[in-house]
């Protein structure tokens, strides 16, 4: 548990970015309070992904700065900015297929390696919160479905007790029943006053994860609130489907919603 | 009968003696994608170095390995620090060019050095052998098998359950997910080609009992090497352990019912016939294209 | 006779040569005339023709490992086969070597042929351990199988029918000679796009054989050709040492000094080769005067490998040239300054498109004349593909109509970019079959779907970055012929063609530039010219608009509008909405690996079913707003995209 106390742990401000031709950020101002779970949606080519690239550490900054934990990250090595707290689950292929499940989560620890006692004291805990660490314990991460490698991805990245956590599209390829085994991890992530930035293409899964949501499209932010406005939100359709602002496609269709 | 029990438990003793020697070389292929050319050179540098060793101390040759391997271990790291990491990245054929030209260096060296002309460790029990029944197995194939048994063990022990190990095992399966748990490329691929070298150093000390070497014999050894990884799968140790006695077996029966002189020849033909058939060798992965899922 | 200027039409002619070829010209006279000149030095034409010898191989190295990029460690084997051939053949016949030293070559080019059949099928490190392996498998052979070759002892030869006053002069000339075909032979291959081909498999093998380049063929042939002069020399060889043993004739330090020479002068360039050659033979020469005997040689040739690998990769020429060009950097004719987002008029767009040949092959399927609206041109039946646990394909049926401008869209993880490359035969299905032009083609290699009028661009663009604009769009095969691998690249009708390519995309004025120097939406456009070099009937563009800023939109749009006029079916894949809606019909969309919706723009735009697919419709918000659930068994809406599939 730490004490929440409102303060941003996030901030990015005027961050330009790309890949060799263009930029994929156009300049990004974003920022995640302390103990919150925040959602970037927004249609491909948004630049969603590459905003967690940059925090991570593993793209550098064309410019603007990104501040975490009080620390200005952006000129930072990805080890570094995982030393100070920020763990990542990318979108697929994280794990070592042909070690066990309780290897792969031991590596996540890798940085505090020769703190054996810690080590042995996160992995007991991560076992009672992730169920998977321990049933399937000595089975080869390669033979785990889609869902139960999400799993034991989201557990890894916690044997560093990170302060920040970010989910690059964690529903990307899940059946439901794995869906809802996420969205309970994630949830016990924020009773814990864990931080979550994730990225979901899924619109209504992704809000309904969070407390907060963020909309990007053209590599800029477009829209910030909590979940609930945000997902309301009339302009949503417009920026998916590029109609016209006001212009709601599939909004009058008979609900089946409570 | 006695005859072919005796084949196969020689073949199984060189065996396990060639997969020592290959496990360095699938190792630092797994870690970094490098085809260590120099990996026979390292073989017969030790090798000459054991011989000058027990020549002029009467240390046991095989016991050498005790020295050899630490010394090689060091050496191989500064190699590797020193002149293999500065061409990271760049396209495969460029290491094995350097690590080509490295083997020939080491070639020269010994040639003026050590001069050109065979050598061979012979220890008071060069010529004896044990007799298990009607089955007569030298005792320098048996120790050396032992020794070779012992540092495959250890080196298992290391890569499993040692943090080091286990980083050298992450980066080979999966380079980016290492890097996002915080595991130094750089350090992580120097420390494997150290523990390459030092399993070569192992393999060399052993090779100057139970072959005479003289300073071009190494392509002759990487040729071996590199058919037996293909045989298991590059970058497989498993692969390299079935490979390796697989191609041991095939190299003494062949010597023993066909022709001594032509029982070298069967690790080319095995690399011809595994090429043919399954490219990417018993263990190994199948290359793909660029598939992007979904 | 004159031009209108009056200077003489030769010293034209002569000065468009570049002066590289004039530079090897040069030196060919001044070899050619040494012997005349100075006739008794019989030491210093021995160096030299054993330099000529060493630059024959290693200009032939350069075919398979220069332009191809495929590392032949090997290489000296070629000689020591074609010195036993003409050595046992001229033992048995009576016959006297010089003339039979062709056969040498044609042994050489039999064996190659032969194992780059067993080992070039795949990509990978296979090639490289294997040529190791022959050398080394050839002196055993050559050892042991002592009734043909005699074995250790070796073969006598008779000796030259020459007087020994003037011995080595006509090995000389016999070298010089050899010299010239091989680097004239280089020089064509690498006109043709034969030469383009392989340059293309070196840069990237998978886009090569996207592009129609059969690189198993391709390959294998470039692996013989770089054998062929060097089995000759064998042969000439043999009959100068007159001795040959098994130890000599395939000795690793031949392989070295041909790697090292190319590497040196230069690997991939025409000349660098041969330059390097002179270079290492002259070390060679100094280490065996002032050295010791074969270990001195060994280190220093090893020595040398490392520090060319370390410090000069590219090469002693093309640094020379890199170093030159930044000192006097050239005017360069196409430098326009209207620069990178010129747009050529609808007039030159309409004009080119007239001019250039967009139309039939042979292999293609007949067009049913008229009605050709409604005829399918690609069908997907039951196409499904797993990966581990995850069914990212499933069980597809879809239509793509000849004429169409079709678009596949969808969420990430929705199938779609998995089903294109099923189709572009970048990945395998597991189950279904596609059908192109009523044709089977899911068990094709990829070249033999562009063969067939498949042609696909990239999402990220490939093209050869160290080819020119021009070169990148010649480069590619339409069929599988030899006439057409053999055609020039340079000029003549391919050349002229694919200008008229570039023109059509608008990208005609940077034919001669680096395509590496292109901004990103330059290079899709030239990509696109690249495919329609295949004289394709089906385009498969993937994500085109990914990364392209939207005043290079239009054009794209445009271009794709006017190539689609001239009758060429496309089935685009992309993320842009709007490009989508306003380009393509009919457009279909994709959910979980299937298609839910397929209609013209105006339904597809207000069809809920696409909005629910993009914004996700299983999950719901509870009211708290964080930490909501899957909604229990039912309400699932009309149209089936839970996990009851229907």
């Amino acid at each position: 548990m730490r004490a929440v106390t409102g303060a941003n742990l996030l901030t990015m401000s005027g961050v330009t970015a790309g890949y060799g031709g263009g930029d994929v950020l156009q300049g990004v101002d974003l920022t995640c309070v302390e103990g919150t779970v925040t959602c970037i949606v927004g249609p491909n080519g948004a630049g969603k992904s590459t905003v967690l690239r940059v925090l991570s550490g593993l793209l550098r900054p064309r410019s603007g700065t990104v501040t975490m934990a009080g620390a200005r990250t952006d000129r930072l090595p990805p080890d570094e900015i995982l030393r100070l707290g920020v763990a990542q689950v990318p979108q697929s292929h994280a794990l070592f297929p042909a070690m066990t499940v309780r290897e792969n989560v031991l590596m996540g620890g890798y940085l505090i390696r020769r703190q054996r006692a810690l080590l042995a004291e996160r992995l007991d805990m991560i076992g009672a919160r992730i169920p998977i660490v321990r049933e399937r314990a000595h089975d080869a991460a390669g033979n785990l479905s889609g869902g139960q490698r999400r799993m034991v991805e989201i557990a890894r990245c916690l044997m560093l007790d990170p302060k920040l956590i970010l989910l690059d599209e964690p529903s990307l390829g899940l059946d439901p029943r794995s869906l809802a085994a996420v969205a309970d991890v994630i949830r016990t992530l924020h009773e814990s006053d864990t931080t979550v930035l994730l990225v979901e293409q899924n619109v209504r899964l992704g809000l309904g994860l969070a407390t907060h949501g963020v909309v990007m499209e053209g590599g800029r932010v477009r829209l910030t609130g909590t979940a609930a406005e945000v997902g309301e939100h009339p302009e949503m359709a417009a920026l998916y489907l590029g109609g016209a602002p006001g212009q709601t496609p599939g909004r009058d269709r008979p609900s089946a919603r409570a | 009968m006695a005859q072919l029990i005796q084949a196969l438990v020689l073949g199984l003793l060189i065996g396990g003696v060639y997969a020592l020697m290959a496990s360095g070389l699938t190792l630092i292929f797994g870690v970094m994608h490098i085809i260590n050319i120099a990996q026979g050179a390292f073989l017969i540098v030790v090798a000459t170095f054991t011989w000058w060793l027990w020549r002029d101390t009467g240390i046991d040759p095989i016991l050498a390995s005790a020295v050899t391997a630490p010394l090689m271990f060091g050496l191989g790291w500064l190699l590797y620090r020193l002149v293999i990491s500065r061409i990271r990245g760049q396209s495969p054929s460029m290491s094995v060019l350097l690590t080509f030209g490295i083997a020939l260096v080491l070639e020269g060296i010994l040639n003026v050095v050590a001069g050109n002309k065979f050598k061979s460790a012979t220890p008071s029990y060069f010529a004896d052998s044990f007799a298990v029944g009607p089955v007569h197995l030298p005792k320098t194939q048996v120790y050396g098998f032992l020794a070779a048994v012992v540092v495959l063990a250890g080196l298992y022990v290391v890569l499993t359950y040692t943090w080091t190990g286990r980083a050298i095992r992450a980066m080979s399966q999966n380079p980016s997910a290492a890097a996002l748990v915080g595991v130094s490329p750089a350090g992580t691929a120097a420390l494997a080609f150290a523990l390459g070298s030092a399993s070569a150093g192992v393999g060399g000390s052993i090779l100057s009992v139970l072959y005479p070497f003289f300073p071009a014999s190494h392509f002759d050894w990487i040729s071996r090497l590199l058919g037996i990884v293909v045989l298991g799968g590059m970058g497989s140790l498993p692969g390299a352990l079935v490979g390796a006695l697989a191609l041991g077996l095939a190299e003494t029966l062949t010597a023993t019912y066909a022709s001594l002189r032509w029982s070298t020849l069967v690790f080319y033909l095995v690399i011809m016939v595994v090429l043919l058939l399954r490219p990417e060798g018993l263990f190994g992965a199948r290359l793909r294209e660029d598939g992007v899922a979904a | 006779m004159t031009s209108a200027t009056g200077t003489p039409n030769q010293l034209r002619l002569l000065s468009r040569i570049p002066a590289s070829h004039l530079a090897a010209g040069a030196a060919f006279l001044a070899l050619a005339l040494y012997p005349v000149v100075n006739p008794w030095n019989a030491y210093s034409q021995g160096v030299a023709l054993l330099a000529f010898l060493l630059a024959i191989q290693a200009s032939g190295w350069n075919i398979i490992s220069g332009y191809a990029g495929y590392t032949s460690l090997g290489q000296s084997m070629f000689l020591g086969l074609g010195s036993y051939t003409v050595a046992i053949v001229g033992l048995h016949t009576g016959v006297n070597p010089f003339w039979l030293a062709p056969l040498g070559g044609v042994t050489a080019v039999v064996v190659a042929v032969l194992v780059g059949s067993v080992v070039l099928r795949t990509r990978g490190h296979a090639f490289v351990i294997i040529t190791i392996a022959l050398l080394l498998a050839a002196q055993i052979i050559a050892t042991n199988f002592d009734a043909l070759t005699n074995g250790s002892d070796g073969i006598t030869l008779e000796l030259p029918f020459w007087s020994s006053d003037y011995q080595n002069i006509p090995f000389y000339y016999a070298f010089l000679l050899l010299l010239v075909l091989a680097v004239l032979f280089s020089a064509w291959i690498r006109r043709t796009k034969f030469g383009t081909g392989l340059i293309a498999i070196r840069e990237d093998e998978g886009k090569a054989a996207a592009i129609g380049v059969d690189t198993t063929r391709f390959k294998i042939a470039a692996y013989g050709a770089s054998t062929f002069f060097a089995g000759v020399a064998g042969g000439v060889y043999a009959y100068f040492l007159t001795f040959l043993n098994p130890v000599g004739a395939f000795a690793i330090l031949g392989s070295v000094m041909i790697v090292l020479s190319s590497l040196l002068g230069g690997r991939g360039t025409l000349y660098g080769p041969v330059v390097g050659a002179f270079i290492v033979q002259g070390l060679n020469e100094a280490a065996t005067v002032y050295g010791g005997g074969t270990g001195s040689r060994v280190l220093l040739m090893g020595l040398a490998l490392v520090a060319v690998v370390l410090f000069l990769p590219a090469g002693l020429l093309p640094t020379a040239q890199r170093l030159w060009r930044q000192r006097r950097p050239q005017t360069v004719e196409h430098t326009d300054q209207r620069g990178a987002l010129a747009t050529p008029s609808r007039a030159d767009v309409i004009e080119a498109r007239d001019r250039a040949e967009l139309g039939d092959g042979e292999d293609r399927a007949d067009v049913i004349a008229g009605d050709d609206v409604a005829v399918p041109l690609l069908e997907l039946r039951g196409l499904t593909k797993r990966f581990g646990g995850i069914l990212a394909v499933d069980n597809v049926d879809l239509t793509v109509r000849k004429g169409t401008i079709t678009a596949i869209i969808g969420p990430n993880g929705s199938g779609k970019t998995t089903l294109f490359n099923l189709v572009t035969g970048t990945m395998a299905a597991n189950a279904g079959e596609i059908r192109f032009a009523g044709r089977r083609i899911d068990g094709l290699p990829p070249w033999k779907r562009g063969h067939l009028g498949l042609g696909r661009t990239f999402q990220v663009t490939r093209l050869f970055r160290e080819m020119s604009v021009l070169e990148n769009v010649v480069a590619p095969l339409p069929d599988g012929r030899w006439r057409t691998m053999l055609a020039d690249a340079v000029s003549g009708a391919e050349a002229d063609r694919a200008r008229e390519l570039l023109d059509v995309v608008g990208m005609g004025r940077f034919a001669a530039q680096r395509a590496g120097s292109l901004s990103y939406g330059q290079q899709k456009l030239v990509e696109l010219a690249q495919v329609l070099m295949l004289e394709p009937e089906l385009m498969l563009l993937d994500e085109p608009a990914g990364g392209v800023n939207p005043s290079l939109l239009d054009r794209l749009k445009d271009v794709i509008r006017e190539v689609n006029a001239r009758g060429i079916t496309f089935l685009v894949v992309e993320h842009n909405i709007p490009m989508v809606l306003d380009l393509c019909d009919p457009i279909v969309v994709f959910s979980r690996g299937r298609p839910i919706a397929e209609g013209p723009p105006a339904q597809i735009r207000s069809d809920p079913i696409v909005l629910d697919a993009y914004l996700g419709d299983d999950w719901r918000p509870t009211s708290s707003g964080s930490g909501g659930g899957p909604v229990p068994g039912g309400s699932v809406p009309d149209h089936e995209l839970s996990t009851g599939r229907g």
